[in-house]
């Protein structure tokens, strides 16, 4: 639809307007979260005539900033080395071995479930979740790699069909067993899809809501989303206050997007197209 | 191909460096609960959770409890304040790790936790011979047994507020009757004011209109009634329900998209004459504007000033959970009996704008001054929906059904019909 | 013996995360299938009640409005989202200055919390939108959209916002596979834009429109987030999603039993959509 030849002013006009109204919220929050109340009564949009920086000390006392931080940064962390680590491998065994049928049903099995709704576990997994006294961090970690084992062996199997059989074909016949095959033949070869899961599961994890919501019980172990719902009602009409505490939750995400904008793209990209 | 390999690998190197750092620096985090968790355990310390469902005076909590855990140094007392309290209950029931003492209202959700034993008996603990007898036994009712399971700490009322500088301007007199009310508004309405401003964005703000409404004019039966099936709302709560239209008709243009916090700012700051909520706002909006002058008076529901009663329920009761862990539940109680002290309970009642039920303690706020009497001779009345099923009153159920029929401009019979079926399936679900 | 070490090792690195899978996924689901046949309300004894609580569904105005809230949300968020990421792929891919610039701006929406950005447009809808409208007198526009029968569009623009720009990346990763000597050949054709993409650009993008569709069907079937974080809800049941239901419902109103018959329900429906999306999708290959 768009013309491939001369610079195409009818899509640069399309995407300036897109941009805009992607940046505008956005430009709404920072200067909310900039103001103190009085100035924020007068003018929302306009530059503040003085920046009140306050507005983020008085955030991270209030949510205990770096502390949830940590949080979300040690729920997210392990959920992401520990998904890489454990699903490229079953996918590995699953993908050599498609023509077995314990093989084939199980990756049915990891499949099917991609369409069974959270909702429908949600209430018992709760329970069964605080009896073995996993309610917290550690159990969230655990949940995050079972619950995204469907997608991310989907993922790898797609990708592993592409990865030639040969070179661990020649290292069977040097002798190594299968578990060294896997870790320094394929698990290196499968970079590009580990990155992309490593990048699904991390976002999910970090931004994930409903999750902690009704998991963690211990506010000492909120996450930075779950902590910006819980103080939500605390801010009354303080709006720069709560808009400096959002800020300050997307912040860390914002800042390893702006410097990995370009692997985080093209990782995801990969994983799309194989 | 390469190129991107080699991008790879540097950000693999990157991330790992991030990780093991960032790794290090969440054990010492994790370190650091363990270890506060252990120290509760050896005797030494105790820490409570103590969950209270009231967002406007959390420093205020935070505050008194400051000043226990400094007299009593062994006690630590971690306050929550979650937003869905009702939800938030239910969950940490459902997981069977209940707070240790609970501040909450004296509503659905406590009911049905106080009938399933998540709370200590408190029957013969000299804490109960503090506070007014009156509503002790409110909360018994309340459950349906003769069993105190918490201590009532303050009480509430639902009045009409006014800004008295917008009163005067429209040379208006406390209403003494429903007619009066209504035509003071007309006038206002008429002279290009807003007589109601309301929060309906959060659909529970609807609950002391109604409740104020509903129980001067369904009856004293009623609720006994719809519980035996011998009547309905359809059948008793029509007049509640044509009051609460009239009423909403005299209200903001925008009512249903603006929230409670919107609402008090919006009030405190002159956008109307009257404010039809719980004295808890009265702080609250003190605090968003701090010149304002407030008055209160009852709502007027009927045309008989001499039969209108006030609602009143318990804002906030102090119960404390069956933990089987003795040291656990005597701090709680320690803590109890530093809150049931005249001077904290006065502090406390002032700055939530409540009225305290420890005797002897008085809310000197002259703006509640004229609810005081109503207080004092008893003519009150419990809410409501602290006699709902729980399905309907809790998660703000029964409000949203108001919420929806009120904004789409339903009739009354359609509003109190969907009342019905809501008192049907829930009643079906208990 | 070699193959058998060998079919040990592959077993030794399926079955412990299959047992696990089965204890932490399916074993919960199990056990909500059969809370739905019982009267349980969280803690407390339970009997067993048949279908009763599936019975009552059916006449329970709250969840049939829920599930009509859902799924209209659904398709409309769905298709817009896939309209708008198009438009949005087509033009990134075109040639354009500032390519890296735009393409920056709009794959950020995709790593921010939605939560998060549900309570910035819920002050955008509540508070801005409105102040502006009454300082233009403006009154058709000082409502809060969230307080009005329109709160869904409202979601719906969140969702959108947020949702185009994983869609777009998916379109864009599909565009890039078309070779440049395809346009070049339609051209000499002399073929109109218009022409070429339904052509040929569009049967070539086919498989990311239909993997787009699943997924984004997918994730707006069980919506949540962005209702706690704009309405609640509200105004009245108007913006209830099913997922939102079961969670206030079931915690929140002690239903837990109950609406696990509704989460049945939910899982049941949610099979039929994708066994109808993988039939009509069925023959293309998709890969994801």
């Amino acid at each position: 639809m768009f013309g491939r030849t001369k610079t195409n002013w009818v899509a640069m006009i399309f995407l300036s307007i897109g941009s805009l109204c992607i940046l505008f919220p956005i430009y709404m929050a920072i200067m909310v979260s900039l103001k103190n109340p009085q100035e924020l009564a007068q003018s929302v949009l306009g530059f503040p005539t003085q920046i009140h920086w306050g507005n983020f000390q008085q955030a991270m006392a209030v949510t205990h900033y770096f502390h949830t931080f940590l949080n979300s940064l040690f729920i997210t962390f392990f959920a992401v080395v520990l998904t890489v680590l454990t699903h490229s491998m079953v996918a590995y065994a699953i993908a050599r071995n498609m023509q077995k049928r314990f093989f084939r049903y199980l990756y049915n099995y990891f499949f099917a479930a991609m369409f069974v709704p959270f909702p429908i576990l949600m209430l018992p997994l709760v329970r069964q979740m605080s009896h073995l006294g996993l309610a917290d961090r550690v159990g969230l970690i655990i949940l995050y790699i079972i619950y995204g084992i469907s997608q991310n062996v989907f993922l790898y199997v797609g990708y592993l069909k592409s990865v030639p059989l040969e070179l661990e074909e020649a290292a069977l016949v040097d002798g190594a067993n299968r578990w060294r095959i896997f870790w320094s033949v394929v698990f290196p070869l499968m970079a590009p899809m580990n990155a992309t899961v490593a990048i699904l599961t991390g976002l999910w994890a970090w931004n994930d809501f409903l999750l902690p919501l009704v998991m963690l019980s211990n506010p000492n172990q909120y996450t930075l989303p779950l902590v910006q719902y819980a103080f939500q009602s605390q801010y009354s009409t303080n709006y720069s206050l709560a808009f400096a505490s959002y800020l300050l939750a997307l912040l860390p995400m914002v800042i390893v997007y702006i410097f990995c904008q370009k692997w985080i793209v093209n990782n995801v990209t990969k994983g799309a197209i194989k | 191909m390469k190129r991107y390999l080699g991008f790879t690998s540097a950000t693999v190197v990157a991330t790992l460096v991030l990780a093991t750092g960032c790794g290090s620096s969440t054990n010492t985090t994790s370190n650091n609960g363990s270890s506060a968790g252990e120290s509760g355990n050896n005797g030494q310390k105790v820490t409570l959770e103590f969950l209270q469902n009231k967002p406007e005076v959390v420093n205020e909590w935070n505050s008194l409890i400051k000043r226990f855990e400094q007299q009593n140094p062994n006690i630590q007392v971690k306050q929550i304040n979650p937003p869905n309290t009702d939800t938030t209950l239910q969950a940490d029931l459902a997981k069977g790790q209940v707070p240790d003492i609970v501040a909450m209202g004296a509503d659905a959700t406590f009911i049905q936790m106080a009938k399933n034993g998540v709370f200590k008996d408190l029957s013969g603990s000299p804490e109960l011979q503090k506070v007014s007898k009156a509503y002790v036994n409110m909360l018994e009712n309340e459950v349906g047994k003769p069993t105190p399971y918490a201590i009532p700490y303050t009480v509430n009322a639902v009045p009409i507020i006014y800004n008295v500088d917008l009163f005067n301007k429209y040379h208006l007199t406390i209403p003494k009757t429903w007619n009066q009310l209504m035509s003071e508004a007309q006038k206002i309405k008429q002279e290009g004011g807003t007589p109601f401003y309301n929060g309906f964005k959060d659909a529970w703000t609807i609950a002391p209109i109604w409740n104020a409404l509903s129980t001067n004019t369904e009856g004293p039966n009623f609720l006994k009634d719809l519980a035996a099936g011998k009547t309905t709302f359809v059948k008793s709560d029509a007049i509640a329900a044509n009051q609460l239209r009239q009423f909403t008709a005299l209200g903001q243009p925008n009512q249903f998209g603006v929230d409670y916090n919107d609402a008090n700012s919006a009030f405190a700051n002159g956008k109307s004459v009257f404010y039809a909520q719980g004295i808890w706002t009265l702080p609250v909006i003190r605090s968003d504007n701090p010149k304002i002058q407030l008055g209160t008076f009852v709502v007027p529901v009927t045309n008989d000033p001499s039969q209108i009663k006030m609602v009143s329920g318990v804002d906030s009761l102090l119960a404390v959970a069956n933990s089987g862990n003795a040291s656990k539940e005597a701090a709680a109680m320690k803590f109890i009996d530093f809150l049931l002290q005249s001077k904290t309970a006065g502090q406390y009642a002032t700055v939530a704008g409540l009225f305290s039920t420890v005797k002897g303690v008085k809310n000197t706020d002259p703006a509640l001054a004229p609810l005081q009497p109503y207080i004092n001779s008893g003519r009150v009345v419990d809410f409501d929906d602290h006699y709902y099923p729980a399905a309907m009153a809790a998660g703000n159920q029964y409000e949203s059904v108001l919420q929806g029929a009120l904004s789409k401009n339903q009739s009354s019979s359609q509003l109190l019909q969907q009342l019905d079926s809501l008192y049907q399936s829930a009643a079906a679900h208990q | 013996m070699k193959s058998l070490r060998n079919s040990f090792a592959f077993i030794l690195m399926t079955v412990p995360m299959a047992l696990l899978f089965f204890y932490f996924h399916t074993w919960p689901a199990l056990h909500g299938i059969f809370l739905s046949f019982t009267d349980w309300n969280g803690f407390g004894p339970y009997h067993f009640i048949g279908l009763q609580n599936y019975m009552d569904l059916l006449h329970d105005k709250q969840i049939r409005h829920a599930y009509v809230f859902t799924f209209e949300f659904a398709i409309v968020t769905t298709i817009l989202v896939n309209i708008v990421s198009l438009l949005i792929a087509l033009a990134l891919n075109a040639k354009i200055k500032l390519s890296r610039t735009f393409r920056a701006v709009f794959f950020l929406p995709y790593v921010l919390s939605t939560l998060i950005v549900s309570f910035i447009f819920n002050y955008l809808f509540s508070n801005l939108i409105p102040n502006i409208a009454q300082a233009l007198h403006l009154p058709a526009l000082a409502q809060n959209i969230l307080g009005t029968q329109w709160a869904w569009v409202g979601i719906v623009i969140v969702s959108v916002w947020q949702g185009a720009s994983f869609n777009t990346l998916l379109y864009l990763a599909g565009l890039q596979t078309i070779p440049e000597d395809v346009y070049e050949a339609s051209n000499i054709d002399g073929a109109s834009a218009w022409v070429t993409f339904w052509r040929i650009t569009f049967p070539l993008i086919m498989p990311f429109f239909t993997i787009n569709m699943v997924l984004a069907a997918k994730s707006y079937l069980q919506v949540f987030d962005q209702v706690v974080g704009m309405t609640n809800g509200g105004p009245g049941t108007a913006t209830q999603s099913n997922t939102f239901v079961i969670y206030t419902n079931g915690f929140g109103g002690g239903e837990l039993a109950y609406q696990s018959a509704n989460a049945v329900v939910f899982l049941i429906i949610l099979v039929c959509v994708a066994l109808i999306q993988v039939r009509l999708t069925r023959g293309r290959e998709v890969q994801f």
